[in-house]
């Protein structure tokens, strides 16, 4: 052993000097790991466009059941133009703007104060699990009969309708956001002075707020895929009505408008929730 | 003058079992001192430590803070945790500065004092930074400010280094030594490891778990001699220390002592 002696000794040097621009290397990925998805998913959906216009240049099927891409743009200038049963497109989405935004409005108002309240108090979360585990999993098309029966044919029942199907996925998350709040962080809230308000305001409240834009996400997402169901009822205005009036008459190009526009919407509000997520979170999943 | 009095914790386990966590515990903690509680897991130092801050009721016996009866947290006993529990959307700063918002000091006050602190840790220049981009031992930095800006009567520290790398630690014990010296705050410090035991306190009480109770007590001067002259390496070759770390050892790991089956540390 001559390692203590040899001690000092001059390392020898590495043979090859470091090239200009040395090979980057990285650890095997395993699964997704981050890498980008956005290109493929463009280059998917200019696909899926493209095997339309094939299908449709073709005659593959009848357009009366798959009306092509130029043929469903040109019914969209004229209902842009024209309008559509006596409403014009503004009027149809404004609607159904109205409906879905104020349905999420009392949605929230009541969703996140009670899921708060149930994620706090266990008297609270008693009397409320039983109603809201039994009706949340119901299809909305389901009570729809019951709402008609009970507040009519005007805008309250669809708008009751919209904001009973919001209202379960957003109290449900601000609940779960209350209970992933870490003991720690109350104790050491505590031991710092806070009083019980504080605790609320400054620690449960923030703590929660992740979960509760997931869960506003979830239920606009809900909300949009409800709306043609509350505008099944006695509607003469809104993108879900054009579509169900549209269908009567095989007009299937006007569906197909109506279902672009609602993805349009949907994926516009969803983006901006996203953005808000980003402004008012910005430390989630970074702690 | 904390002065905990015949403290008793039991609590019952997840299988209903009764725990006899903590067994009648007697400690002072007197002005200027650091108390160090040392022992294997589910010794009870830990549900010490959470009775003292008032997180946890006893089931027997009191806690008294100058005269006091202690049985819910306030902003007189300071906190910092084994795992930090800065909030991920205030700055450093306000982070540093909650107790004092608590205490309704206005902003500016707060940002001042704040500014204070992390320059006593060694963070200025940190005031505006985001938690998540410290690194772990600079959290438990900012950890330690801010359970100071209430201006304690006590600092209670649970394993507040276990979970950083060994050169980190040192850095941070020294640091500790530096904040006890210049404020004089009176500390708490709950570890496992020996070495930080005998570098840090001004006492050392030797906890065995099953039931959680003290089983030796000893007066040391290793921290006041590192705070007068801060070399380490006198400290740790001196055979005082050695012959301590010996003792110690052995009463740690007594042949009765089964903590190796499974911790049961209470969180």
């Amino acid at each position: 052993m001559t390692d203590l002696a040899s001690r000092g000794a001059p390392l020898p040097t590495p043979t090859a000097a470091p090239t200009a621009a040395p090979k980057r290397v990285r650890l095997h990925p395993f699964g997704l790991d981050g890498a980008p998805t956005l290109l493929i998913s463009l280059a998917t959906g200019a696909a899926l466009i493209g095997l339309w216009f094939l299908v449709a240049w073709l005659r593959l099927v009848p357009p009366l059941f798959l009306p092509g891409p130029e043929e469903v743009f040109t019914q969209f200038l004229a209902i842009l133009d024209d309008g559509y049963a006596g409403a014009t497109l503004g009027e149809h989405v404004s609607a159904s703007l109205f409906r879905i935004s104020t349905a999420a409005l009392l949605a929230a108002s009541f969703g996140i104060p009670l899921g708060l309240a149930m994620g706090l108090n266990r008297w609270v979360k008693g009397v409320f699990d039983t109603p809201i585990e039994f009706y949340w999993p119901l299809p909305p098309l389901a009570y729809l009969p019951l709402m008609i029966i009970w507040l009519g044919i005007g805008e309250l029942s669809k708008i009751v309708l919209l904001t009973l199907a919001m209202f379960a996925p957003i109290c449900l998350s601000a609940q779960a956001g209350v209970r992933s709040l870490p003991i720690e962080r109350v104790n050491a809230a505590l031991s710092l002075g806070a009083t019980r308000w504080q605790l609320f305001l400054d620690i449960v409240l923030p703590s929660a707020l992740p979960e509760i834009l997931t869960g506003l996400r979830i239920g606009i997402g809900v909300g949009w895929s409800t709306l043609v169901a509350a505008e099944l009822i006695a509607a003469t205005r809104g993108i879900g009505f054009m579509i169900m009036s549209a269908s009567h008459f095989l007009a299937t190009d006007v569906v197909f408008v109506g279902i672009g526009i609602i993805a349009a919407w949907a994926f516009a509000f969803s983006y901006g929730m996203r953005l808000l997520e980003r402004t008012l979170v910005p430390w989630k999943g970074k702690s | 003058m904390l002065h905990v009095q015949n403290a008793s914790v039991f609590f019952s386990a997840r299988d209903g079992r009764m725990v006899h966590a903590l067994d009648r515990a007697t400690l002072d903690i007197d002005a200027n001192s650091v108390v160090v509680a040392l022992g294997a897991s589910g010794c009870g130092k830990s549900t010490l430590l959470n009775a003292i801050a008032g997180f946890l009721p006893l089931s027997d016996g009191s806690i008294t803070l100058d005269g006091q009866p202690v049985d819910k947290p306030g902003a007189d006993r300071g906190v910092v945790f084994q795992k930090d529990t800065l909030l991920p959307w205030k700055s450093v700063a306000e982070n540093v500065a909650l107790g004092l918002k608590f205490a309704g000091v206005p902003a500016r006050d707060r940002r001042e004092r704040a500014e204070e602190l992390l320059r006593l840790v060694g963070l200025d220049g940190f005031a505006n930074a985001a938690p998540h981009e410290l690194s772990g031992g600079m959290r438990q930095r900012v950890g330690i400010a801010r359970a100071l800006a209430t201006d304690p009567k006590i600092l209670l520290m649970d394993e507040p280094f276990g979970a950083l790398d060994s050169l980190t630690r040192e850095q941070m014990q020294e640091l500790l030594i530096d904040v006890w010296a210049r404020t004089g705050k009176r500390i708490f410090f709950i570890t496992h490891s020996i070495e930080e035991a005998l570098f840090l306190g001004t006492t050392v009480v030797v906890m065995s778990p099953r039931p959680g109770r003290i089983v030796a007590r000893f007066d040391l001067d290793f921290v006041r001699q590192f705070a007068q002259e801060r070399d380490v390496r006198a400290i740790l070759s001196a055979p005082r220390f050695a012959e301590l770390y010996d003792e110690i050892r052995n009463l740690v790991h007594r042949p009765h002592d089964r903590s190796h089956d499974g911790g049961d540390r209470p969180q």
